[in-house]
């Protein structure tokens, strides 16, 4: 764990929006049954972050995002933003949040539910359908705006989400699973979306499984497993974390010398090699070796991630 | 300005009422006074000229009283637990909303609309029956909304099985009142702190016919239902919207 940051060290130098302190939430049955999905989790989430949260199914990622938003009241410790309890503070200020399930009424036409929740939001009435307009715009909701919810499919429902929760400009942005359901075209579209919404008063949530996803948009990530924080990562490189040391090289040239630069390039397909490295200046200097030698490099891509490696690491850790 | 955007919502509170709910009421309400007030018209000829002195009166205040009760049944059923149930209280309530103040508004949105469902089925049957008062019909509405309404409103917040449950609560008071309520000792005691049905029949009666009841009857109704529905909204404010 060099280089990680301890769960409860607040070294980001921003204002402090979230705070979760020694969080722990039961679930007991009538028959007084017990399930603990959070346990002790303590962390600081500063303003103008983009934070993910990755975990296995079960994690307790969704009934962390419910104690942040004030849906559930934890059993143990506090959930403050900009120090005062969650629910008070999404009461006066509201928060633009996309759950893993959508559900709004399927009796709603799309637009009929989005004036609805800008109404609820507490834009001007005059404002709000330029603010609805833009965010179907923005979403490409523009031919099912006249659909009832119920007819939408599934990526347009996870659109219609997304399109509420960005109503309104928000300080905070809490996204659950944000690219369930959307087709690749549309994954791509939500991810520059995101990335135009970073702000520095602006802080953003990303709960998600797909860890790719998280590398791309978060500058740290929370895993969780079991209910407990098991380490929180730096998404930005960071020699120190670097321990993904095997890659995939394709080579376009140059095959025949590979091994005069990587002694231990190990074949994997037509014209792709699996090589392992100490770190990154030694990836680098092969890498120089190859094409000084005339070799021609199509692309290296490590074999795992920072975050996927410190995920399996983590997760495995705790099973 | 929180005050003034949730009162802007409340239309859109009232539509839903009207489309999901207040057209229901009306079906029922049609159905119900039709089916049981027709024969009784087929039946007397001529002399159909219900008043409070006709022995078809009594028959006239029960169609009417229940039908009041049932439109309270369908009006607070789901109030609170279907956001819940489905999942809708998500996006209200990432807004800058109380759930405190948004359903108890919503308790008040819904009692308007029973109260013109009552005012509409009323007039039809003020035009049959032109014995019958509207008025006396619509203050009786309020009573029963406040006071089945305030319970329903409570067991709504408490359990997802809310109109089972208040028609097993409004239904075994009233078993369990008169099993028990004329007996004496601890028993018909006990009884007292159940739902005050055993008031409704002189309730009806008193206020359908002549506008006035007793003073006590009624403010140990408004009192039970108000104190339900004051628990609901402070476990409203107390637990937890999601389950």
């Amino acid at each position: 764990m060099d280089g990680v940051p301890p769960a409860n060290d607040d070294s980001n130098p921003a204002a402090l929006v979230i705070e979760f302190r020694n969080v722990g939430k039961t679930y007991r049955s009538l028959l007084g049954n017990s399930v603990k999905a959070v346990e002790e989790f303590s962390l600081q989430v500063g303003e103008g972050e983009i934070l993910g949260i990755a975990g296995p199914n079960g994690a307790g990622k969704t009934t962390l995002i419910a104690m942040m938003l004030g849906f559930l009241r934890p059993t143990t410790g506090t959930v403050e933003i900009d120090g005062m309890p969650a629910r008070t503070f999404v009461e006066r200020n509201g928060i633009g949040y996309l759950s893993e399930l959508i559900a709004i009424n399927p009796k709603w036409r799309a637009d009929t539910a989005l004036v609805r929740y800008a109404a609820l939001a507490g834009i001007a009435e005059s404002q709000i359908p330029a603010h609805v307009n833009t965010v179907i715009e923005k979403l490409g909701l523009a031919e099912h705006r006249d659909k009832k919810v119920k007819a939408l499919s599934k990526g347009n429902l996870q659109r219609l989400g997304l399109a509420q929760a960005l109503l309104r400009d928000e300080r905070l942005l809490v996204l659950d699973e944000p690219t369930h359901g959307l087709d690749p075209v549309w994954t791509q579209r939500f991810r520059d979306i995101v990335e135009e919404l970073r702000r520095p008063d602006r802080t953003i949530l990303i709960a998600s499984h797909n860890l790719d996803e998280l590398q791309r948009l978060a500058d740290r990530v929370a895993i969780i497993d079991h209910g407990r924080l098991q380490r929180v990562v730096s998404t930005g490189y960071d020699q120190a974390q670097q321990t993904a040391t095997r890659f995939r090289l394709t080579l376009a040239s140059g095959h025949e010398r590979i091994r005069e630069s990587f002694p231990n390039a190990e074949e994997a397909g037509k014209g792709e090699y699996d090589v392992t490295v100490r770190s990154i200046k030694e990836l680098n200097t092969a890498l120089a070796d190859v094409m000084s030698r005339g070799g021609l490099v199509a692309s290296v891509v490590p074999e795992r991630s920072v975050l996927e490696q410190q995920f399996r690491e983590a997760v495995g850790e705790s099973q | 300005m929180s005050r003034a955007r949730l009162a802007r919502y409340s239309l859109w509170q009232f539509r839903d009422f009207a489309i999901e709910r207040g057209i229901a009421i009306m079906i029922i309400g049609l159905l119900w006074g039709y089916t049981l007030v027709a024969p009784m018209r087929a039946a007397m000829g001529a002399a159909f000229d219900i008043g409070p002195r006709s022995p078809a009166w009594p028959l006239v205040i029960t169609i009417t009283s229940s039908v009041v009760s049932l439109a309270v049944l369908i009006a607070l059923n789901g109030i609170v637990s279907t956001d819940r149930k489905m999942g809708y209280y998500r996006f209200l309530f990432s807004k800058p909303v109380s759930a405190v103040a948004y359903y108890a508004q919503l308790f008040f949105v819904y009692m308007a609309g029973v109260l013109v469902a009552m005012l509409l089925l009323s007039g039809v049957l003020h035009t049959i029956v032109p014995a019958f008062k509207i008025v006396n019909f619509l203050v009786y509405a309020a009573i029963i909304y406040i006071a089945m309404g305030g319970i329903g409103f409570f067991v709504s917040v408490a359990t997802r099985f809310d109109w089972v449950t208040l028609a097993a609560i409004w239904l075994g008071s009233r078993i369990v009142r008169d099993f028990y309520g004329a007996r004496p000792g601890w028993k018909s005691k006990a009884v007292e702190l159940l739902p005050p049905v055993h008031k409704l029949n002189d309730v009806s009666m008193s206020i359908i016919t002549s506008g006035t009841a007793h003073t006590s009857d009624i403010l140990w109704l408004l009192g039970y239902g108000a104190l339900f529905f004051a628990l609901g909204l402070f476990l409203l404010h107390r637990g937890s919207l999601a389950d």
